[in-house]
């Protein structure tokens, strides 16, 4: 993951907020995006990451607060004078166009010739891999192919930034997969930020730099994918990204950087305070990630701690196995994933297991 | 599909009885006969060059077509002002003032005629070609805003959205984007008011100023036998008139669909 | 585009300001000023005050006004029933029978009547069935028939048949679209539970339609019930109709206030039959949720 820190930002939100009549779809939005960053709205739907990426298109007015681009105050500037350009969630291909005709849309006012005009198109064209393309009726173009024409049409125009609004969500898996990648190199080339909407998590976590996880008109967190998925700042967080067990806890004593607390199960653990988010007021739980679980095999021994458990469920996925199991003869039950690998056989429901974990992996919410 | 004999001939006969009276039209229209009855006599193209002679209902043609064309012309723009407001706005009072507009379908068209007429009368306004015009478009805009609105409802608004943001006016916006995708509606909305227009009798009738109206003669020719013949000719020019222009509104909505790349769901109507 | 509710709501009324406009003018206006005629005293070809109610006391007591008003009513409401009921098994063989590629020629060859001439439509019925008219000559010509049957003649059932006629296409539209509508897996649901074809239509593909049914009864009721040329041509023009009468009234006799009062009485009936199919049709989606 690059670290997006040194750059320059580009994009500043300042208590933003939005109205719909009485409805609050955007509460106290504040943060920076940075130049040339590949940052990800991501939230389930109705969690306002549409709307604010509307706002800072300009198609929707914010009620109040202050969205800067680039060192410029946009309140005053319509959609049409933003240095952003967007790619629709349904392309929104121009129909009585061809191909062409789409991409060069933008330029109309340009003051280039019309040659170099057509070699811009062409360019561009052969940028998102349709080159030859131009004369196609924009009508008769599949899914992947619209999505690289509209890519082509903003690219066009060399905007300080790119907005996708959930780009991928009509294309089937394999072809989706595929333009994540396309998309993260096109983003390398071109060097622009992009600031791409989608409620896919593992979307985010594969093509961005920096990500906002969206609730209910606010963002719960801001950071890079990785610390989002090791130290989810609450239960939300954690349960929207990946899959997380929760284990109820008693905390019995915060010293300083030092927090001590006893796990339902895991029994006393002594974990740093980088590992306890900001307290949000709730019951006192802690998250374990089902890969930082293993099952331990004949004399193997655990690293760190082990705890005796008792399969509940087994659930065979070919390449890997998720396992239930009742942790330490309490009612406490979490779901751990193992590769299967030769000489490692799937075990049974019913069986006596001991499970290996490390403090270092808990998180505590509270 | 399922065979369905009894429900094929029904519908078959009464296609037949839609029919019936109209295909009396180049029936008799070609018939050498002074009356129309059975037995035929022979064949003749006189009537149409009766109907050719005709001095009044050239200038009741005439004046058809000059109303016809402008009451289509006006409908067709106040239903695009109306279509694309209710469509893409919303704003206080817009279901009233909808309802106004739309009133007319639910109206018997008489009592629009005569609440228009007293005013007029009361007003010291004459009554001419132009105050036919005014009341037909009353009728006819209903149909233009129905046929509108759907037009604009098909149109996606990120379409809209996409010209702005490659740095497009409003303006720019409506003359490249959306006057281009519903122009087969506005051709439609236009041909529909045409027909409708040509055909309407009621408002001609009263709100003319005696001067022939197409519709308002041919009503009168009917009374008189002689002339029944000659009138059969015009019925049939008529007939194949609309549905050369009906085919041609078909044809422009079906290439609306294939531009826009949607699929055919049924007539226009 | 960046559009607050009030930005948005000034575009909106200057967008459709030119058509509200024409419509307050032409239409409210006119339609106001029925309203208040209905009210002032007459005289031939004006009215002055004072306000009163006795024209429509008027429409109460004399037995003329009542007998137009019910009798339009009752021919409409016929003419409804027999247009609808005979466009249902059309717009049903259309929907069930027909390839989907060959419905839109179907159901253009249904309306292509609808947009011939309806004068001329209306003419070739007198032409048709009017005295010495193409029925009687080819009966009595055929020997069917010794004396002209004169079905012109025949009043309300001539009126009838003629209204019939002109407004069926209207019928089949939106019945068609309704059934279109149906769930065909419900139809198959309904068999393979054991219901006879028969019972599964009653069951199912009737009530789901019914809105359009309801749809084209309110199609066919309104230009019906409004209709001026076909008593005039046909019944011996003695049967005159809702429009027939505002036109004495208002242009014959000159007489606006009482004139007015019919037209707003008229207006009245037709806005409480319609609403009572609106009604009808709100209580069948109802029913379905």
């Amino acid at each position: 993951m690059t670290t997006s820190d040194d750059r320059p930002t580009m994009i500043e939100f300042k208590d933003v907020h939005k109205y719909y009549g009485d409805y609050h779809a955007l509460r106290g939005i504040n943060g920076t995006i940075k130049a040339g960053e590949f940052f990800s709205l991501l939230g389930p739907s109705g969690c306002g990451k549409t709307t604010l990426l509307r706002t800072i298109a300009g198609f929707e007015d914010i009620s109040s607060g202050v969205i800067m681009i680039d060192g410029k105050d946009m309140a005053t500037v319509a959609a049409n004078a933003r240095p952003t350009n967007m790619v629709f969630q349904s392309y929104a291909i121009f129909p009585h166009m061809t191909v062409a005709e789409n991409v060069g849309f933008g330029l109309r006012k340009d003051p280039r010739s019309k040659e170099e005009k057509a070699k811009a198109v062409a360019e561009a064209l052969e940028m998102v891999g349709l080159k030859g393309y131009g004369n196609r009726a924009a009508h008769a173009l599949s899914g992947g192919q619209r999505q690289r024409v509209a890519l082509a049409r903003a690219l066009i125009l060399k905007p300080k930034v790119l907005l996708l609004d959930e780009p991928l969500s009509a294309l089937d898996k394999k072809m989706r997969e595929h333009m994540q990648v396309e998309l993260i190199k096109l983003q390398r080339q071109v060097g622009i930020t992009f600031i791409l909407v989608t409620h896919d998590q593992e979307e985010a976590l594969v093509m961005s730099d920096r990500i906002a996880v969206m609730f209910e008109g606010e963002i719960a967190q801001l950071d890079d994918p990785e610390t989002l998925y090791r130290r989810p700042a609450n239960k939300k967080v954690a349960n929207f990204i990946g899959t997380m067990n929760f284990i109820p806890a008693e905390i019995l004593s915060e010293t300083g950087d030092k927090v001590e607390i006893e796990a339902k199960g895991l029994g006393r653990v002594a974990l740093d305070i980088a590992q306890a988010p900001v307290p949000t007021g709730e019951a006192p739980v802690v998250g374990l990630r089902p890969e930082t679980l293993t099952l331990l095999y004949d004399d193997q021994k655990a690293a760190e701690r082990e705890t005796e458990g008792l399969i509940d469920e087994v659930i065979y996925l070919g390449d890997m196995t998720y396992y239930d199991v009742y942790l330490g003869g309490t009612d406490v039950e979490v779901r751990l994933s193992m590769r299967n690998v030769p000489g490692r056989p799937v075990l049974d429901v019913g069986a006596k297991v001991r499970v290996a974990w490390s403090p270092s992996a808990l998180v505590l919410f509270r | 599909m399922k065979k369905a004999p009894f429900l094929r001939s029904y519908t078959l006969f009464y296609l037949l009885f839609l029919y019936a009276p109209i295909l009396l039209l180049p029936i008799f229209a070609f018939n050498s006969g002074k009356v129309v009855a059975f037995p035929l006599q022979g064949f003749t193209l006189g009537w149409f060059s009766e109907m050719l002679a005709d001095e009044n209902l050239r200038i009741a043609a005439k004046n058809s077509l000059i109303i016809a064309l402008s009451v289509a012309s006006m409908s067709t723009v106040l239903g695009v002002f109306a279509a694309r407001a209710s469509v893409r706005y919303s704003f206080p009072g817009k279901a009233p003032i909808m309802g106004l507009i739309m009133l007319p379908l639910v109206l018997p068209e008489m009592i629009v005629a005569m609440a228009l007429l007293v005013v007029l009368l009361s007003l010291n306004v004459p009554l001419s070609l132009f105050t036919v015009i005014i009341g037909q478009v009353l009728i006819t805009t209903p149909f233009a805003v129905a046929i509108l609105t759907s037009a604009f409802q098909s149109l996606d608004k990120s379409l809209e959205e996409a010209a702005m943001d490659l740095g497009e006016t409003a303006w720019g916006t409506f003359r490249l984007i959306v006057l281009p995708l519903v122009m087969p509606g506005i051709m439609a909305s236009f041909l529909i008011c045409f027909t409708i227009s040509f055909d309407e009798f009621i408002i001609s009738n009263f709100l003319g100023s005696g001067q022939p109206i197409l519709s308002v003669y041919i009503f009168g020719q009917f009374r008189f036998p002689a002339k029944v013949p000659s009138m059969l000719a015009l019925g049939t020019v008529l007939v194949c008139f609309s549905i050369i222009l009906l085919g041609f509104a078909e044809y422009m909505r079906r290439r609306g669909i294939a531009k826009a790349g949607g699929k055919d769901s049924g007539g226009f109507l | 585009m960046a559009a607050t509710p009030r930005s948005e709501a000034r575009a909106g009324l200057k967008l459709i300001s030119p058509t509200a406009i024409y419509v307050i003018l032409l239409l409210a206006v006119p339609l106001a000023t029925v309203l208040v005629y209905s009210v002032m005293t007459g005289g031939r070809a004006n009215v002055s005050l004072p306000l009163t109610f006795d024209n429509y006391a008027q429409l109460g007591t004399k037995w003329v006004y009542g007998y137009i008003l019910l009798k339009s009513l009752l021919i409409a409401l016929s003419v409804t029933a027999i247009t609808v009921l005979l466009a249902y098994p059309v717009a049903y063989f259309v929907s069930f029978h027909i390839k989907p590629e060959r419905k839109s020629l179907w159901l253009f060859l249904i309306t292509i009547p609808f947009w011939t001439s309806y004068i001329i439509r209306v003419s070739l019925w007198f032409v048709i069935i009017g005295k010495d008219g193409l029925l009687d000559s080819s009966l009595m010509s055929l020997g069917i028939m010794d004396q002209p049957l004169n079905l012109a003649s025949y009043g309300i059932p001539s009126i009838i048949l003629v209204l019939a006629h002109a407004y069926a296409p209207f019928a089949v539209l939106p019945i068609f679209v309704s059934l279109e509508k149906v769930d065909r897996s419900l139809l198959e649901a309904g068999q393979d539970l054991g219901e006879s074809r028969w019972i599964t239509f009653l069951r199912v593909t009737l009530p789901l339609s019914m809105p359009g049914v309801i749809a084209s009864s309110l199609i066919v009721f309104i230009p019906t019930v409004g209709d001026y040329v076909t008593p005039k041509l046909v019944g011996d023009g003695k049967q005159p109709l809702i429009a027939n009468f505002i036109e004495t009234q208002l242009l014959k006799l000159q007489d606006f206030p009482q004139g007015s009062a019919f037209a707003v009485v008229s207006m009245l009936m037709v806005a409480i039959v319609s609403i009572g199919f609106v009604f009808l049709n709100k209580r069948f989606i109802g029913g379905q949720k």
